[in-house]
C-alpha cells in the first residue's frame, strides 16, 4: 500500500502555504509618516490675507482663561492625568491623527470621493435616475461625486482650513497662552512639540472645519465624520498636546468659518450645474447651431444629460471668468487636422504598449477612484510632510491647489460644453477604447486641466520638485490619449489653459502674506 | 476626470476568470495515467454571458451586452509512476463584449502545474474505491491585466490549490466521485497604486480572497469502456473579498461565488487507439459577482506509452 508515496508532498505544500500566508501584510489604507517638528512656525501667519473671510479677526472667538489662572491650572492638571497611561486606543489615535490631523482629513476627503464617486445604474426601461440632495439615502444615492463635484469639495474643505487657520493663528498670538506643554512641563505628551502658543488648538479647528464642510458634502456620512472628529479633538488631549479649553475654542472657531463657507457654497451656482434635459438639450442645440456638431453619450442606454452642463456657471476663486482662459477651440470634425489627430489615435491604441497601457491606468483616476484631483492632493500631501510643513503652511499649499483645481474643473467643463465635441467613440466609428468614456463632451481634457493647473501651483510652493510635477502633469494627460477618450488636441489645449489657471491662482498667493 | 467619469461604461467591468476551475478539469477527474504514459489534449472553450451578479443582484449591461471568451487549451498529463501524474496546461484566452465601446484582450493566461496522486485503491465489494489527492498551482504567464473587468484574462495572481478526490466505481462501470479544494491566493499585482473596495487602498497589491470548490459527479463507462459520460454539479466559494457595488466595475477581489451543473463525455474510438474526443457543457446555475456564463468545451486527446509497460488505451481505476 504505497498510500503514503503523497504525504510528504502533501505537508510540503501546507509549509509552502502558511509560508505564504504569512507574507500577506496588510496593505496601506493610509499615507504612513512619522509626526514631526515643524520646520517653521509662521509666527505672522495671523496678518495673512484669507480668501473668503474679510480678515483674520471677522470671526470672534472668547477669551481663554488666564496662564496663571486656577481654571487653567485646573486644566492642566486634568490634563496631566489623561496623558499619563493611554490605552492601546488611544494611543493609535494620538499615532494616527499625529496631532493637527490635516492630512489625515485630506484622506478621508478623498475616501468620501471614491466611495460616492460611483454613476446612477439605469432603470428598467432605459431612463436613469439621478441623486436627490434632499433625499440623499435614495438611490442613486447623493452625492455622485464625479470631478467637478469632488473638485468642488476639496477646493471649500481645502480653502476653509486655510481661512480658519489664519484666524487660529491670529488669536493665537493675540492671546498668547502657551501650549499645555509648555506650560507644565511634567504633562507626558506623546508627540513632537512645538513653541505654538495653544490657544486655539489648530488640531481642534482643522477637526471643527473638516466635520463641517464634509458632512454638508457627504451628508450621509455625517456620523462617520463626526466620530472620527471626536476622536481627533480627544487625541489632543490624550497626546498631552491641548487643554480642553483649547479645543472647545478652536472646535467653535472652526465650525464658524465652517458656516461661512458653507453659506457660499450655497450660493456658487453648483444647484443648477445638473441640468434636466431641456436645458442640456437647448445647450447642445446652441452648440450644433454655432459649431454645426455636438457631443451625443454613447452608452447604452444613453444617458440624456451629461455630467453638470452648466458647471461654468460656478463661482471662480481665483480666476476672474471663464472666457479668459477659454482655449482656442478644436478642428471640426473630418478636417485635415481631425483626421491627423485620429490617425494618431488609432495607430496609438492598435499598437500600445505595456508602458502606456500603464500609464493609462495609473492615471486612469475614474469612477470609484478618489479622481484627478484626489491624486494631486495625495502629491500636497506627500510634499507638505517632505517639507515638514506647519499645518497653517500645509493648508496654504491644499488651499491654492484645490481652488486651481475647482477653477480648472469649472473652465474645462466650460470649453467642453462651449465646444460640445464629439468622444473619440463617436466620431470615428469602429473605435475601441482600454478606458471607458466619460459621460461628458470631449474638448478639452480634464485631466489636462486639474493635473496642470495642480502642477503650476505645486511647481511654484516646492521648486525643488517642480520638475517631478510638470512630469506628472504631462503624463496624466497623455494617459487619457493611451486611455483612447481624448485626441491629441483635447490634451495639448487643456494643458495650456490649465496653466493659465494656474497662474491666476499663483498670482493670488503672490500677495496673500504667506510668501 | 475624465475617466472618472467613464462612468458608465465602467460599470461594466466584472471579472469572471477562474484559474483552477474553468479549465482543470483533469486535475479533478478520477482517472491516473500508468508510469510512462503521456496524455495531451487539446480543448477549446466557448464560454458566453449576458447576465451577471453585480453582488447579489442579477442584471444586464448594455455597455457589455454578451460577453465573450474562447480559450485554447493545450493540457499534457503524465505517469510518472502508476500511481503519481503530473499534469500541466496553458491557456490561450480572448475576451470580447458585444456592446459597449472597450477593447477585448488576448493572450496566455495562467500556468498550470499540478501533482497527482492516488492515495487509496482498493475494491470494495463489487467495485473499486479510490482518493485521490492533487497539489497544484497556477502563475501568470504573460503581462495580462488583471484589473479590467469583464475582459481581464485572469485573476493575475499565484493560486496554490490542494485537493482531495475520493471516488467509487462499480465493475460494471458506473461511478460517483466527489472532489473539494481549497485554492490560496497570493497578491495580484495591478496598474494604480489607489483602489476603493470596502476602503481605500494605497498599493498597487491586491489581497486576493482564497477560495473553496467541490463538486459532484455520477459518470457512466459505457461501451466497453470506449465512452465515458458524466454529469456534475460543482461551484466556488470566495473567503473574503467584497461585492460589486452598484454600476461599479468589477474588481480583481471580488467575492465570487457559483454553482454550476455540466456535462462531460470522452469517447475513445476502438478503431483509432490512443485517440479521444472530449465534449463537455457547463451552466453556471447562481452565481455572486460573476458572470452566468454557458460554456461549450471541444477537444482531442492522444496517449500513448514513453516508456514502461502501460497499456494504450485509457487508465481506468
Amino acid at each position: 500500500m504505497k498510500k503514503i508515496t503523497i504525504l510528504p508532498a502533501i505537508l510540503l505544500a501546507f509549509a509552502t502555504i502558511l509560508l505564504f500566508q504569512a507574507c500577506d501584510e496588510d496593505l496601506p489604507t493610509n499615507y504612513s509618516f512619522d509626526p514631526y517638528e515643524f520646520s517653521s512656525l509662521d509666527e505672522n501667519g495671523g496678518q495673512w490675507v484669507p480668501n473668503l473671510l474679510t480678515s483674520s479677526s471677522q470671526i470672534g472667538i472668547p477669551a481663554p482663561t488666564d496662564a496663571g489662572s486656577a481654571e487653567f491650572q485646573a486644566e492642566l492638571a486634568a490634563l496631566k492625568t489623561l496623558s499619563a497611561q493611554l490605552t492601546g486606543e488611544q494611543q493609535a489615535a494620538v499615532d494616527y491623527w499625529g496631532g493637527d490631523g490635516l492630512i489625515r482629513w485630506n484622506e478621508i476627503a478623498r475616501e468620501l470621493s471614491a466611495k460616492y464617486n460611483l454613476a446612477p445604474a439605469p432603470n428598467a426601461d432605459g431612463s436613469y435616475p439621478a441623486p436627490d440632495p434632499a433625499n440623499p439615502a435614495n438611490y442613486p444615492l447623493f452625492p455622485f461625486a464625479h470631478p467637478p463635484y469632488s473638485a468642488r469639495a476639496f477646493a471649500y474643505w481645502a480653502a476653509a482650513q486655510y481661512d480658519a487657520l489664519i484666524t487660529t493663528w491670529h488669536y493665537k498670538y493675540q492671546f498668547n497662552r502657551p501650549a499645555a506643554f509648555n506650560a507644565d512641563g511634567s504633562i507626558k505628551t506623546h508627540l513632537p512639540l512645538n513653541d505654538l502658543p495653544g490657544y486655539p488648538s489648530e488640531g481642534a479647528v482643522i477637526a471643527a472645519v473638516s466635520k463641517d464642510i464634509l458632512s454638508a458634502m457627504y451628508p450621509l456620512e455625517k456620523d462617520y465624520i463626526a466620530q472620527k472628529a471626536t476622536e481627533h479633538q480627544n487625541s489632543l488631549m490624550w497626546a498631552g498636546m491641548s487643554v480642553a479649553s483649547d479645543i472647545t475654542g478652536g472646535d467653535s472657531l472652526g465650525r464658524a468659518v465652517g458656516k461661512v463657507f458653507r453659506m457660499r457654497a450655497a450660493s456658487d451656482g453648483m444647484k443648477f450645474a445638473q441640468t434636466p434635459k431641456p436645458v442640456s438639450d437647448s445647450i447642445r442645440d446652441d452648440a450644433q447651431a454655432r459649431l454645426g456638431w455636438h457631443w451625443v453619450n454613447q452608452e447604452t442606454p444613453p444617458r440624456p444629460v451629461g455630467i453638470t452642463p452648466l458647471y461654468s456657471k460656478v463661482k471662480l476663486w481665483c480666476v476672474p471668468n471663464v472666457e479668459s482662459v477659454r482655449p482656442v477651440g478644436p478642428p471640426a470634425p473630418n478636417s485635415p487636422d481631425f483626421q491627423t489627430a485620429a490617425n494618431e489615435l488609432n495607430d496609438v491604441l492598435d499598437n500600445l504598449t505595456n508602458d502606456q497601457r500603464k500609464i493609462a491606468n495609473f492615471w486612469s483616476d475614474g469612477l470609484g477612484t478618489y479622481t484627478p484631483p484626489g491624486h494631486w492632493n495625495r502629491f500636497a500631501c506627500e510634499s507638505i510632510v517632505k517639507n515638514r510643513y506647519n499645518p497653517l503652511r500645509a493648508a496654504r499649499v491644499l488651499a491654492y491647489l484645490n481652488m486651481a483645481m475647482q477653477d480648472a474643473g469649472i473652465a474645462c467643463w466650460d470649453a467642453k460644453y462651449y465646444f460640445h465635441y464629439p468622444r473619440p467613440i463617436q466620431a470615428m466609428p469602429g473605435f475601441k477604447t482600454i478606458l471607458g468614456t466619460p459621460n461628458f463632451p470631449s474638448y478639452t481634457s480634464g485631466h489636462s486641466m486639474f493635473s496642470a493647473a495642480g502642477a503650476e501651483v505645486l511647481s511654484y510652493i516646492f521648486p525643488a520638485d517642480a520638475a517631478t510635477f510638470q512630469n506628472y502633469s504631462e503624463e496624466a494627460a497623455l494617459s487619457r490619449l493611451y486611455g483612447g477618450i481624448h485626441y491629441r488636441f483635447d490634451i495639448a489645449d487643456g494643458n495650456t489653459s490649465g496653466k493659465a489657471v494656474g497662474q491666476y491662482t499663483i498670482d493670488r498667493m503672490k500677495v496673500d502674506g504667506g510668501e | 476626470m475624465k475617466n472618472i467619469l467613464h462612468i458608465s461604461i465602467l460599470a461594466y467591468l466584472l471579472a469572471l476568470t477562474l484559474p483552477d476551475e474553468v479549465l482543470a478539469q483533469t486535475p479533478s477527474d478520477g482517472l491516473m495515467m500508468d508510469r510512462g504514459q503521456i496524455c495531451f489534449a487539446a480543448l477549446y472553450t466557448h464560454d458566453t454571458w449576458d447576465e451577471y451578479w453585480e453582488g447579489t443582484l442579477k442584471r444586464t449591461n448594455g455597455n457589455i451586452g454578451t460577453l465573450t471568451r474562447q480559450t485554447v487549451m493545450p493540457m499534457f498529463a503524465f505517469g510518472l509512476t502508476d500511481r503519481l501524474n503530473v499534469i500541466a496546461s496553458l491557456p490561450w484566452v480572448r475576451t470580447q463584449a458585444s456592446g459597449g465601446q472597450m477593447r477585448g484582450v488576448s493572450g496566455f493566461q495562467d500556468i498550470g502545474l499540478w501533482v497527482k496522486g492516488t492515495a487509496y485503491n482498493n475494491t470494495l465489494g463489487s467495485g473499486t474505491l479510490s482518493l485521490f489527492g492533487v497539489l497544484g498551482m497556477t502563475l501568470p504567464t504573460s503581462d495580462y491585466l488583471e484589473d479590467y473587468a469583464p475582459f481581464s484574462l485572469g485573476l493575475g495572481c499565484p493560486d496554490f490549490s490542494i485537493r482531495a478526490t475520493p471516488q467509487y466505481q462499480l465493475d460494471m462501470g458506473l461511478y460517483v466521485r466527489g472532489t473539494a479544494a481549497y485554492m490560496i491566493r497570493g497578491n495580484a499585482t495591478i496598474e494604480r497604486d489607489y483602489y476603493y473596495t470596502t476602503h481605500g487602498v494605497y498599493s498597487d497589491q491586491v489581497d486576493m480572497p482564497n477560495a473553496m470548490s467541490y463538486g459532484a459527479t455520477l459518470g457512466y463507462w459505457l461501451f466497453d469502456y470506449t465512452l465515458q459520460v458524466e454529469a456534475s454539479y460543482d461551484g466556488l466559494n470566495s473567503y473574503g473579498g467584497h461585492d460589486i457595488r452598484r454600476q461599479d466595475a468589477g474588481f480583481p477581489s471580488n467575492k465570487m461565488d457559483f454553482t454550476r451543473a455540466g456535462l462531460f463525455m470522452h469517447y475513445f474510438p476502438s478503431f483509432f487507439p490512443g485517440f479521444g474526443i472530449v465534449g463537455q457543457y457547463n451552466q453556471i446555475l447562481t452565481g455572486r459577482n460573476v458572470g452566468q456564463s454557458t460554456a461549450f468545451t471541444a477537444g482531442i486527446t492522444y496517449q500513448f506509452g514513453l516508456w514502461g509497460a502501460g497499456e494504450t488505451v485509457n487508465t481506468v481505476n
